[in-house]
């Protein structure tokens, strides 16, 4: 046992319980809320069983949700002048100032704007687009996440306030490589990549090989080519004695993982694109939960003004609303029609990389059967 | 084809160029990063110069802060000219905070980073760069006047997310913020959490209900969904006053239900429902709420091996149990953990298995009956593996190129 006062470190010192987090109106009933009503796209009132009232308005936060605490502060402030002094983080990065009247909720959502922050976000709506951090801090990173972000939010703004009505729900994620931390469940979903195999740096990959071509003989496969999910990367021992790696691009999928392990993999930066993939969500409505599936395997990743990714999102979406019945998310909507009319409709080239899939049987919840 | 000249890759190269470009982010009618970076003491050259050479400036860097094994991110840029340490910090459940909590995060940030946050990545809240002299201290100011602790990076108990729940939410059908607050602090859980000892992360998530807003459905190792047994319950009286005030149309409710379970007989003004086929959908329930709530008989569903990163492509979650509480699956999750933990060292699992990966290794009803000890009783559904990426030759890009164009002339307008 070590008497080093640090070591108490090693027992986390986690924030439970939740309660002691809590503003005290929502502390005081929780698990008591029976009913909800909705004032308009942004604000929700909860009611609860003892005649206190929540409402909450629901504010639109910069891509990758990055945030100064100057502006954080005067989201506090905010709230603890016309709020009860609390706001939740959602899981999609938009903050919900709480309150507890209409008019101080119709209130924030002025002081909000004025801030230049849009309240929107719920019912049928742009409910968030969902940026990992790419070039902000991540070592993967093919395209920039949160700049496509910004220019999507820039067009796209009207479809979160609601301004313009959506059929159902809608969800974007963006992700930077084709690690896609954004997941496989939202209705578009964006993600970087090459457009090729990947290459490397010659010198610097070294720095992810044994030194020694010994290793190998021992039977050690360095980290890069053991995740390597197809076998495209092959390690070998050279007559001097070093390690050289190859990548077989006939065999590689774009994945992305060895680049994931070892920073020196590297990629021609002109060939950089993004896939789109829709029809994902968790939700178990409508046909329940699905995965987003790849449509579209490269458009051009473009800065500053991303124009293909912008073109080719609004057509989707477009085509979406002019088809969709009401409540049916874009999922939904594929599921009913088919995936050949979606391609159809979009005039869609079919390719390897794109081939039409039938998912067969349902997710999530549903394979439980009837609970 | 045009020829780029090859510079360095430095910050220093690319660094006015890029400067250049972030101009156009600040502008448009959605809140811009940019700004709200440029407000801070963020070192926005690196972003910058990533954005004009197409490509990250960041690397893995390294750090080390005493008898802490997890929780942040070290990074320097590849020409070593900016390093940053990040913080994770563990969350309360349902990321409620009071604004007290909340002004002594930002003094937090204030006092040892840049005054920049991520205020919810899929790891929860991120204190942008604590300057790496004061991390140590930051560690004891996080634990003694927050009152949380650096979160979770690397290979171990990630960030493990409920929905608002009970808190907030009318349809919570359990208290998945206890939930988490209880799994959190399970004994092996917690022992876990502090070093990096598996083979990948582990992530488990609690929705409160099938909406499940957490997307525990495909992004956790553990997802708990609350559900009900059978048939929603009908009130049949508010229905039929929301029916009359034309909330509620009774024919369309019943047309919408994905599972043909509602039938509304017009004569007695009643609406019927077979719970033997109900999935669940939570359709009528959103429509005509308070009139149709979930049943009472509460019920958790559990999936297991759902995740985005993996060796072989995300997955979606596969069905495990439906169980009263969370309690009643710890035993499982442990046995997972461990099981997946001992097939490493036995070979079988590399490193950055998921959970996921090592199920489908060893099979699903080899998992369930011989490592679990259960009776295998759903059969997952079997799916594409989802990825992402394409490997493409010039002119397949080509013509993916010539297709965008075209929407870009009709959405842009012809380029001049
Ligand atoms: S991108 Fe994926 S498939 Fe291609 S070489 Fe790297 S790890 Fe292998
Ligand atoms: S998952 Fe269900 S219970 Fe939880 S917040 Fe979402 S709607 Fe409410
Ligand atoms: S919850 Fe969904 S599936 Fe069940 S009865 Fe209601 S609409 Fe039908």
């Amino acid at each position: 046992m070590t008497a080093d006062p640090v070591a108490q470190r090693l027992q986390k010192r986690l924030p439970v319980p939740y309660t002691e987090w809590l503003p005290e109106l929502v502390r005081r009933n929780v698990g008591k809320w029976v009913d909800r009503r909705f004032h308009g796209y942004g604000i929700i009132e909860h009611i609860s069983s003892t005649g206190d009232r929540v409402f909450t308005v629901k504010v639109g936060t910069p891509p990758n949700f990055r945030m100064s605490t100057e502006t954080m502060r005067k989201f506090i402030d905010i709230a603890d002048k016309l709020g009860i002094g609390g706001i939740k983080i959602t899981r999609n990065g938009n903050l919900e100032i709480l309150t507890d009247s209409l008019d101080k909720a119709v209130k924030i959502k002025e002081e909000v704007e004025k801030m230049g922050f849009p309240v929107g976000g719920w019912g049928p709506t742009l409910w968030s687009i969902n940026s990992c951090t790419a070039f902000l801090t991540c070592t993967t990173a093919v395209v920039d996440a949160p700049s496509i972000t910004k220019v999507l939010y820039d067009h796209l703004k009207p479809y979160f306030t609601g301004e313009v009505k959506l059929p159902a729900k809608l969800r974007i994620n963006v992700s930077g490589c084709p690690s896609s931390c954004g997941g496989f469940t939202s209705d578009i979903n964006i993600v970087g990549h090459y457009g090729d195999a990947p290459t490397y740096d010659p010198e610097r990959v070294k720095l992810c090989l044994p030194r020694s071509a010994k290793a190998l003989e021992a039977g050690h496969v360095p980290e890069v080519a053991e995740v390597c999910p197809t076998g495209a990367i092959k390690v070998y021992g050279k007559p001097d004695g070093t390690v050289g790696l190859d990548v077989i691009r006939s065999k590689c999928i774009a994945c992305g993982r060895c680049r994931d392990v070892c920073d020196w993999m590297d990629f021609d930066e002109s060939k950089i694109g993004v896939a789109i993939l829709v029809g994902g969500k968790a939700s178990n409505t409508g046909r329940g939960s699905m995965p987003s599936i790849q449509v579209i395997p490269w458009v051009p990743a473009i800065p500053p003004e991303y124009r293909e990714i912008v073109a080719v999102v609004k057509k989707i979406i477009d085509v979406w609303r002019a088809n969709a019945r009401e409540g049916e998310r874009i999922g939904d909507w594929i599921a009913r029609v088919g995936m050949e009319q979606f391609y159809k409709l979009l005039e869609i080239p079919v390719t390897k990389w794109n081939k039409p899939v039938a998912i067969s049987g349902e997710f999530g919840i549903r394979q439980f059967g009837p609970i | 084809m045009q020829v780029r000249v090859k510079k360095p890759l430095t910050v220093d190269e690319y660094a006015k160029q890029g400067m250049e470009m972030l101009k156009y982010y600040e502008s448009g009618p959605w809140p811009s990063h940019v700004t709200e970076l440029k407000k801070t003491k963020y070192p926005i050259e690196a972003y910058a110069a990533g954005l004009a050479a197409g490509k990250t400036m960041w690397a893995a860097g390294s750090a080390k802060i005493r008898y802490v094994y997890t929780g942040f991110i070290a990074r320097r840029t590849r020409d070593g000219k900016i390093s940053e340490l990040h913080f994770r910090v563990w969350q309360p459940s349902g990321y409620l905070y009071s604004t007290e909590k909340l002004r002594k995060l930002m003094d937090f940030a204030d006092k040892y980073g840049l005054g920049l946050l991520e205020i919810a990545g899929q790891q929860g809240l991120m204190i942008i760069s604590i300057r790496p002299e004061v991390a140590d201290e930051a560690v004891d100011y996080l634990r003694n006047v927050v009152g949380t602790d650096i979160g979770a990076t690397g290979d171990t108990i990630r960030e493990l997310a409920a929905c608002v729940g009970p808190a907030l939410c009318e349809f919570a059908l359990y208290d998945t913020l206890e939930a988490r607050d209880r799994f959190m602090t399970h004994p092996k859980i917690y022992e876990w959490m502090s070093n990096q000892l598996f083979p990948f992360k582990f992530k488990a998530k609690f929705s409160g209900c099938p909406f499940d807003c957490t997307r525990a459905v495909h992004r956790a190792d553990f997802g708990f969904i609350g559900v009900w047994v059978g048939a929603p319950e009908v009130d049949q009286e508010l229905l039929r006053k929301k029916i009359e005030a034309g909330e509620v149309d009774p024919a369309r409710l019943a047309a919408n239900c994905p599972s043909g379970a509602i039938t509304w007989d017009p004569e007695k003004k009643e609406l019927k429902i077979d719970g033997t086929r109900c999935k669940k959908s939570m359709h009528c329930i959103r429509a005509a709420y308070p009139a149709i709530k979930p049943g009472k008989e509460r019920k958790i569903a559990v999936v297991v091996g759902g995740h985005v990163k993996g060796r072989f492509g995300g997955k979606m979650g596969k069905p495990l149990a439906v169980v009263n509480s969370v309690e009643e699956a710890m035993d499982w999750v442990v046995k997972t953990v461990e099981s997946w933990t001992e097939y490493m060292e036995k070979g079988v699992v590399k490193h950055k298995d998921r959970i996921g990966d090592f199920i489908m290794k060893v099979g699903f009803k080899k998992y369930v009956t011989e490592i679990l000890g259960l009776k295998e009783e759903k059969k997952p559904t079997l799916h594409p593996s989802l990825r992402a990426g394409a490997v493409l030759d010039d002119e397949e890009r080509t013509m993916w190129a010539n297709w965008a164009s075209k929407l870009v002339e009709e959405y842009f307008g012809r380029r001049p």
